[in-house]
C-alpha cells in the first residue's frame, strides 16, 4: 500500500467511524497542482494524495473549521465539527504545539494524521523537471512530526546533513546601509495584498493590528514604510511563534523574501531566550514571563 | 502591412522615454513587472506576463486625493495635481482589455473618477501581441485574442528582424506617424490560439447565487486579496483620512485612498457589527458574480479578461475556470 | 554638531518620577529628549516604537522600573524580552542598533536619569539624521546583492513574450 493510500484509508477511517467530522488534506487540482481539500464523507477520502509537492500549511484552516467560521454562504445554522482530522508535516505540527498553548483550540479537537516527511519539492507544478529540495527543507532535520495520533511512512534512519543558511547569512553580512537600501527594494515591490498573513497559521488575530479602523500603528498607503512596518511588526508578532514552514513566503506573489525576517527573529529567540516554538505545548517567552522569572525578586 | 525595424523600434523607444514616462515589462530579481524604464534595452522582451497586471499606472495602489493644511482659522484644500503623460509599451492584449473595462467605471459612467480620467487622458496604449498563449491563459474564453489589437492605441506584432505596425485610434496614429515605416507585402501572421472551455454563460453565473459549492470553495479560500490585486479589473478601494506630521502651529492632513477588495473580511462589514458577507464563500461567490453578472449589467463589458494570473497566483489554487466549469454542468 | 530628536518612553511609576527627581536635583540633561509618560515599560508596543521612527524620531530611549520592582509584577519583564528582539529586527532591517536603547531608572535615580539621557544622545549625535523615515517612493532599483530571491508566485503561467 502506498504511503497515499494508507493516508486515504486513515482519513477514511476516522470519518466511517465517526471519530471526526471533517478531515483536511490535499487534493490534486487543474495543471496538476497540489492544493488543501476539505472533505466530510469518507467515500471522498480517495481525493486525497500524499506527495513531494503538499507543501501548504494546513494548520491554518484548523481554527476556522473548529469554530464553525467555515466558509458557509448560506443562513443556515450548521454546527461546526467537534474534531477535526488534519495531515500534517513536521514543520506543521509544530503549528498545532504553538496554537494549542494559545488555547485556540483543544488537543482532544484534533486528530493529526502525521507524515513522516523527505522535505517538499521546489516549484508549484507537480511536473517540474530536475525537482530539487525546498531550501527550507534542505535546512531542516525534522522528519517525525512532534504532534500526531497515527504515523505513516518510514522515517529515513539516515538523516542527510542539514545545511547551513546561507541567504540568512548573506543578509546579515551586508553593511547596514546596503541592508536597508535591500530590505527597502524588497518592501517596495509589496502590494499589501495580505497573503502572507491569511496564508499564517499564527497570524489568526480577529482583527489585524495592522488594519485596525480606529487605531493607526501603520497607515492606509501601499508605499514603503507603511510596507515596512507591516513586514517588521508582523515578524515581531511571530518571534517565537513562526515555527517556519515559510507559507508566508511561498504564497508571496511579488516573491519577497519575508521568511528571512520570521528565521532572523526564531534565531534570536533561540539564542536569546532557549525557545523553539512549537516544539512543546508552551507559549512564546516573548508573550509572557519565564517560569524561572515569575519568582526573581 | 507596415513594418519598423528593431533598430528603429529601439531608437523610437528612446526618444520615447526621454519625452514621457515609458513603462515597459522589465525583468527584476523575481519576475517580470511593468516598470518605468529610461531606455529600450531595460525592456523584458522574452519574457512570461508580467506578475501585475498595468492598472496600477491609472489606478495606482494608493494615491492621495486631497491635503488639507490648517494654520489657525485658515484651511487650505489642495487638490493633487493632474496627471503626466506617460506611455504603456508592451502591454498584453488581456491587460489592455483590463484598462477599457476599467474606462466603463470610472470614466464612461457619471460620476466620472476624475483622478483616473486625468491619468487615461494622459496615457497611450502600445500593444506587442503574444505568439501564443500560456499554459493558464484564457483570453479565448472571454471574447480575446492573444494578438487582439482592439483596445490599442498602436499595436506591435513580432516578426523577428521587423516588427509589424498598426495605429487603432487617432491618438495612435499621431504617435506613429514620424516613424519610417516600410510597407510590406503579406499579412501578419496570427497568434495561435487555444480554445478554451469552462466558463459558465451569465444566466448560468446568476443562477449560481444559491449552489451549495460555493461554501465549499469557501472552505478552503484564505480570504487574501491577492486575486483581487494582480486582477487587471478589480478596481475596490477604499478612502481615508490620515494626519501628515505638520509644522508647529498646523495641522496638515491627507485624504488618501488605497486598493481594497471584497475578498477581505471586512469588507463589507456594516455600523453596528453585521456582516452580510461574514462567510468565505460569499466573499469569493461576489468576487466572481462580480466579474460575470453585476458588472456588465451595470457598465457594459465582462470584468474578465483572461489573463490567468488568479489562477497562476491563488495560494490554494482556487480556479475560476473550474468553479465555473462545475457550475455550468449544474445549470445545463 | 546634529541634535537629535529623541522620543522617551517613561514608565511613571519610576522613570518619570526619576526624571523629575532629576530636574529638581538641577542635574543638567539634554533637550533632545520628548518624554511620553506611560503607566509601564511593558505598554511601549514594539509597534509605538516602529511608528516613532516611522514619524522621524532619530532614537526612542524606554526607561522602565528596575527589574523585580515594577508596580505591575512583570510589566518589565516583558519589555526586556520584546524590545531585544526589536532591536534586532530593525538592526536586520538595516538601521543602526544605538537608535533604540531600554534602561532601568528607579523614581529616585535622577543622576542615573541625566546620565542615561546624556549617553544615548551624546552617542546619536555623530550619526547624524536617521534616514529610517522615507518621503515618497524608495529606489526601485533591485539591490542586486547576489543571492536567489523567491519566484513570484504569479510568474510560473503566461506565453514568453515574443
Amino acid at each position: 500500500m502506498s504511503i497515499s493510500e494508507a493516508m486515504q484509508s486513515a482519513a477514511r477511517d476516522v470519518l466511517a467511524s465517526g471519530q471526526v467530522q471533517r478531515v483536511i488534506g490535499y487534493e490534486t487540482g487543474p495543471h496538476g497542482r497540489v492544493r488543501p481539500a476539505i472533505i466530510d464523507r469518507p467515500e471522498e477520502a480517495e481525493r486525497l494524495v500524499w506527495s513531494a509537492d503538499c507543501t501548504h500549511n494546513l494548520t491554518v484552516y484548523l481554527h476556522r473549521a473548529l469554530t464553525g467560521e467555515n466558509g458557509r454562504a448560506s443562513r443556515e445554522a450548521v454546527a461546526p465539527p467537534a474534531r477535526v482530522a488534519i495531515v500534517v508535516k513536521p514543520c506543521d505540527s509544530r503549528a498545532i504545539n504553538v496554537l494549542l498553548a494559545e488555547h485556540q483550540f483543544s488537543r482532544e479537537q484534533v486528530f493529526a494524521i502525521g507524515m513522516a516527511c523527505e522535505g517538499m519539492r521546489q516549484g508549484a507544478p507537480a511536473s517540474a523537471p530536475e525537482a530539487t529540495l525546498q531550501a527550507r527543507c534542505l535546512r531542516c532535520r525534522e522528519r517525525v512530526p512532534v504532534v500526531h495520533d497515527v504515523l505513516l511512512g518510514e522515517p529515513p534512519s539516515a538523516l542527510p546533513e542539514a545545511l547551513p543558511d546561507e541567504a540568512l547569512a548573506h543578509v546579515r553580512d551586508l553593511p547596514p546601509a546596503e541592508r536597508a537600501a535591500f530590505w527597502l527594494s524588497q518592501f517596495d515591490r509589496c502590494i499589501r495584498c495580505y497573503a502572507c498573513r491569511q496564508a499564517c497559521p499564527m497570524c489568526n488575530c480577529p482583527t489585524c493590528l495592522f488594519e485596525q479602523e480606529d487605531a493607526l500603528w501603520v497607515g492606509m498607503r501601499i508605499a514603503p514604510s507603511e510596507k515596512r512596518t507591516f513586514h517588521l511588526g508582523r515578524a515581531l508578532h511571530l518571534a517565537g511563534r513562526c515555527v517556519g514552514c515559510n507559507e508566508c513566503e511561498r504564497v508571496c506573489p511579488m516573491g519577497i523574501p519575508i521568511g528571512l525576517l520570521n528565521r532572523h527573529l526564531a534565531e534570536t529567540v533561540e539564542s536569546l531566550y532557549g525557545h523553539r516554538a512549537g516544539m512543546q505545548p508552551v507559549l512564546s517567552p516573548v508573550t509572557g514571563m519565564l517560569s524561572a522569572e515569575e519568582s526573581a525578586p | 502591412m507596415k513594418t519598423l525595424s528593431r533598430e528603429n523600434l529601439n531608437l523610437w523607444l528612446d526618444g520615447l522615454a526621454a519625452q514621457h514616462a515609458l513603462i515597459a515589462p522589465h525583468l527584476e530579481a523575481p519576475g517580470v513587472f511593468y516598470r518605468p524604464v529610461q531606455r529600450a534595452q531595460e525592456i523584458a522582451w522574452e519574457a512570461g506576463r508580467p506578475v501585475l497586471s498595468a492598472k496600477e499606472f491609472l489606478f495606482p495602489p494608493s494615491e492621495r486625493l486631497l491635503k488639507v493644511e490648517k494654520r489657525g482659522p485658515d484651511v487650505r484644500l489642495e487638490a493633487s495635481p493632474s496627471a503626466a503623460p506617460q506611455v504603456i509599451f508592451g502591454l498584453r492584449p488581456c491587460d489592455a482589455r483590463g484598462i477599457r473595462v476599467l474606462d466603463t467605471a470610472f470614466v464612461d459612467t457619471p460620476p466620472i473618477d476624475s483622478r483616473y480620467a486625468s491619468r487615461r487622458e494622459n496615457t497611450l496604449l502600445v500593444g506587442l501581441a503574444c505568439r501564443s498563449m500560456g499554459a493558464s491563459c484564457f483570453c479565448t474564453a472571454v471574447g480575446l485574442a492573444p494578438d487582439d489589437p482592439r483596445d490599442m492605441d498602436v499595436m506591435f506584432s513580432d516578426r523577428g528582424a521587423t516588427l509589424a505596425v498598426q495605429a487603432l485610434t487617432p491618438r495612435g496614429e499621431a504617435l506613429i506617424a514620424n516613424l519610417p515605416l516600410v510597407e510590406e507585402l503579406g499579412e501578419v501572421e496570427p497568434a495561435s490560439r487555444r480554445e478554451v472551455g469552462g466558463l459558465p454563460t451569465a444566466e448560468a453565473w446568476k443562477e449560481s447565487y444559491s449552489d451549495a459549492r460555493w461554501a465549499k470553495h469557501g472552505e478552503r479560500c484564505l480570504s487574501c486579496r491577492l486575486c483581487a490585486y494582480v486582477c487587471p479589473t478589480c478596481r475596490c478601494y477604499d478612502v481615508r483620512d490620515e494626519a501628515l506630521p505638520s509644522p508647529p502651529g498646523e495641522a496638515h492632513f491627507e485624504r488618501l485612498r488605497a486598493w481594497d477588495s471584497c475578498m477581505r473580511e471586512g469588507y463589507r462589514l456594516t455600523a453596528g457589527g453585521h456582516n452580510p458577507r461574514a462567510a468565505s464563500g460569499s466573499r469569493l461567490r461576489n468576487r466572481l458574480l462580480c466579474k460575470f453578472v453585476y458588472y456588465p449589467h451595470q457598465y457594459g463589458p465582462a470584468a474578465c479578461t483572461g489573463c490567468g494570473r488568479c489562477l497562476d497566483a491563488c495560494p490554494v489554487n482556487l480556479d475560476l475556470l473550474e468553479i465555473g466549469g462545475a457550475l455550468q454542468e449544474a445549470a445545463q | 554638531m546634529y541634535e537629535p530628536k529623541v522620543i522617551g518612553f517613561l514608565c511613571t511609576w519610576c522613570s518619570y518620577t526619576g526624571a523629575d527627581s532629576a530636574g529638581t536635583s538641577r542635574l543638567k540633561t539634554p533637550w533632545n529628549l520628548r518624554a511620553v509618560r506611560v503607566p509601564c515599560s511593558g505598554r511601549v508596543a514594539p509597534e509605538l516604537i516602529l511608528r516613532a521612527f516611522d514619524q522621524g524620531a532619530d532614537g526612542v530611549l524606554v526607561l522602565g522600573c528596575h527589574i523585580g520592582e515594577c508596580h505591575y509584577d512583570s510589566g518589565n519583564h516583558r519589555a526586556a524580552k520584546r524590545i531585544p528582539l526589536l532591536l534586532s529586527i530593525l538592526e536586520f532591517a538595516g538601521m543602526q542598533p544605538e537608535r533604540l536603547r531600554l534602561d532601568w531608572v528607579s523614581a529616585s535615580e535622577g543622576d542615573r536619569y541625566a546620565r542615561i539621557v546624556s549617553e544615548f544622545v551624546d552617542a546619536l549625535r555623530p550619526l547624524g539624521p536617521n534616514t529610517w523615515r522615507i518621503n515618497g517612493a524608495a529606489p526601485r532599483a533591485d539591490a542586486a546583492i547576489g543571492m536567489p530571491l523567491p519566484a513570484a508566485s504569479g510568474l510560473s503561467g503566461g506565453a514568453p513574450c515574443p
